[in-house]
């Protein structure tokens, strides 16, 4: 059987699906305001209830995960906001590599390439303009001064687009670009099973594979 | 078709609220004893006006404003409900279309459609939309005046006067063509500043692309305690004509570009591969 390395444990991948399957539901009834022909799809508010049980997901999920993968959450957090010289060249290699199938250039990578670091702190700073605009446009409906409810909305809806247009690449270079098929062999695999092929880890993520593989001969 | 308008004069109203009797009959609202359980409060704050507030189902209520000036004490009405603005800040952010311009050029309402989202609440310049809604839930729907044109009820489409203007007795609310009343107001206005009311106002000829009711004022707005040149928020504007099509923009664009990448990178990956080696 073919090597494996361990990419994501699994109460990371619990969190990732749960709170993946918060966010569709609360990115299709978010979209029925968005979009005015599907606005008769918000009629008498039952759009609103799911996106409310859904939000409530979206918040309790990552404060259950927190406290109980504290070390990796901090990773994570930190993970997300180191930017470097690698990112620069990644960000000039990506095109050649995600149209032309060109993987020459690309610098090597750590456990997050420069894509999904991207998504990754968008998800941490838009999840909590989310939090924070929408819970108050919850609890103070009609109370607050109305410029304020207005404000939030925008807001609401700026991380909306921002994260929405985010979330189609996500999922597009996660199962359908030709690149990352069969999916066995590629990113998919790292959040459906937690585990990559050790090939994989070291073309895409060379870095992190060095780590890895130089911790477990410690450990050895 | 030529507007049609509601226009009231306050020097002829004596408050008799008439047509807060008319509206609800009409569009049978019935009162809610407006307690804390229903979200409205029973707040008394020293006015003689009643109910409180509007609600939703008070979608008419007589405004009184209590002005000092020279030593003496005026009690100043106003007819508060739904201005029925040209330029609406509700329709431009209703996301359901439930607010919409009726042929009449009145600010129509379809209720069965509402999502109960409230930014025509938000978005009112005039502070006159009302939202029952359940704070857990979120389940929710706006009400105000549709200068009964409301389904069942409509009033102006079997030509009649709106009920609030049927019941005035002092002939102190008028409905008739737009550009009419605006003559007729101005006319009232110009009479009243021969009277030395020299700050008589005829509000809503100017106001947000002509409001289709209008008051015929003996004094400023401000006096009225009326908005002085009320306007579509900045919030409306930037959300509505800016952050909206940008967002319609870059969605489009997103999946455009997805899509052009799959093509191109299916081809680069296919002449890439060793030849036979074809998947898929």
């Amino acid at each position: 059987m073919e090597q494996e390395v361990e990419r994501y444990r699994k109460p990371t991948r619990i969190l990732h699906w749960v709170h993946a399957g918060a966010f569709v539901i609360l990115f299709l009834t978010g979209l029925v305001l968005f979009i005015p022909q599907l606005g008769f799809l918000a009629e008498d508010s039952w759009t609103r209830v799911f996106h409310r049980i859904a939000s409530v997901i979206f918040i309790v999920a990552p404060l259950i995960y927190i406290p109980l993968n504290w070390k990796a959450t901090l990773r994570g957090i930190k993970n997300a906001f180191s930017w470097g010289g690698a990112d620069i060249g990644w960000l000039k290699a990506a095109p050649r590599y995600y149209f032309l199938a060109d993987e020459k250039g690309m610098p090597p990578q750590e456990h997050m390439n420069t894509g999904q670091k991207m998504w990754w702190s968008m998800v941490i700073v838009f999840g909590l303009i989310f939090v924070i605009t929408g819970l108050i446009m919850w609890a103070f409906k009609t109370v607050a001064p109305a410029a304020l409810l207005q404000w939030m909305v925008l807001i609401h809806d700026v991380a909306f687009i921002a994260t929405g247009c985010m979330l189609f690449v996500h999922i597009y270079l996660s199962v359908a670009h030709p690149l990352m098929r069969p999916l066995r062999t590629g990113a998919w695999n790292s959040m459906a099973r937690g585990k990559v092929s050790v090939e994989y880890a070291k073309s895409h993520h060379s870095k992190w594979y060095d780590e890895v593989s130089k911790s477990v001969e410690e450990k050895s | 078709m030529a507007d049609k308008a509601i226009l009231y004069d306050a020097t002829k109203c004596t408050a008799c609220r008439g047509c807060q009797v008319a509206c609800k009959q009409w569009n049978e609202n019935d009162e809610v004893i407006p307690v804390i359980e229903n979200g409205v409060l029973a707040k008394n704050w020293g006015s003689y006006e009643n109910p409180p507030d509007l609600s939703p189902t008070t979608w008419l209520k007589m405004r009184f404003t209590e002005v000092e000036a020279g030593g003496k004490v005026r009690w100043l009405f106003t007819r508060q409900a739904c201005m029925h603005c040209t330029d609406a800040g509700c329709v431009r952010v209703c996301p359901t279309g439930s607010l919409y311009h009726h042929e009449l050029g009145f600010v129509a309402y379809d209720k069965d459609t509402c999502s109960g989202c409230g930014y025509c609440v938000e978005a009112c310049p005039f502070n006159v939309p009302r939202l029952e809604h359940n704070v857990l839930t979120g389940i929710a729907k706006m009400d105000k005046c549709t200068l009964c044109t409301t389904p069942g009820l409509d009033r102006i489409a079997e030509g009649w006067e709106p009920a609030c203007v049927k019941t005035c007795p002092t002939g102190a609310l008028k409905y008739g063509d737009h550009t009419e009343l605006v003559t007729e107001g101005n006319k009232q206005v110009q009479a009243l500043r021969a009277n030395g009311h020299s700050n008589a106002y005829l509000y809503g000829d100017k106001e947000l692309g002509r409001l289709h009711v209008m008051y015929v004022l003996d004094d400023s707005p401000a006096v009225y305690g009326l908005p002085v040149a009320p306007r579509i928020s900045a919030a409306t504007i930037a959300w509505q004509d800016v952050i909206q099509p940008l967002g319609w923009a870059l969605g489009g664009l997103t999946i455009i570009g997805l899509g052009i990448n799959y093509l191109v990178a299916r081809e680069a990956k296919l002449t890439r591969e060793l030849p036979g080696k074809k998947e898929e």
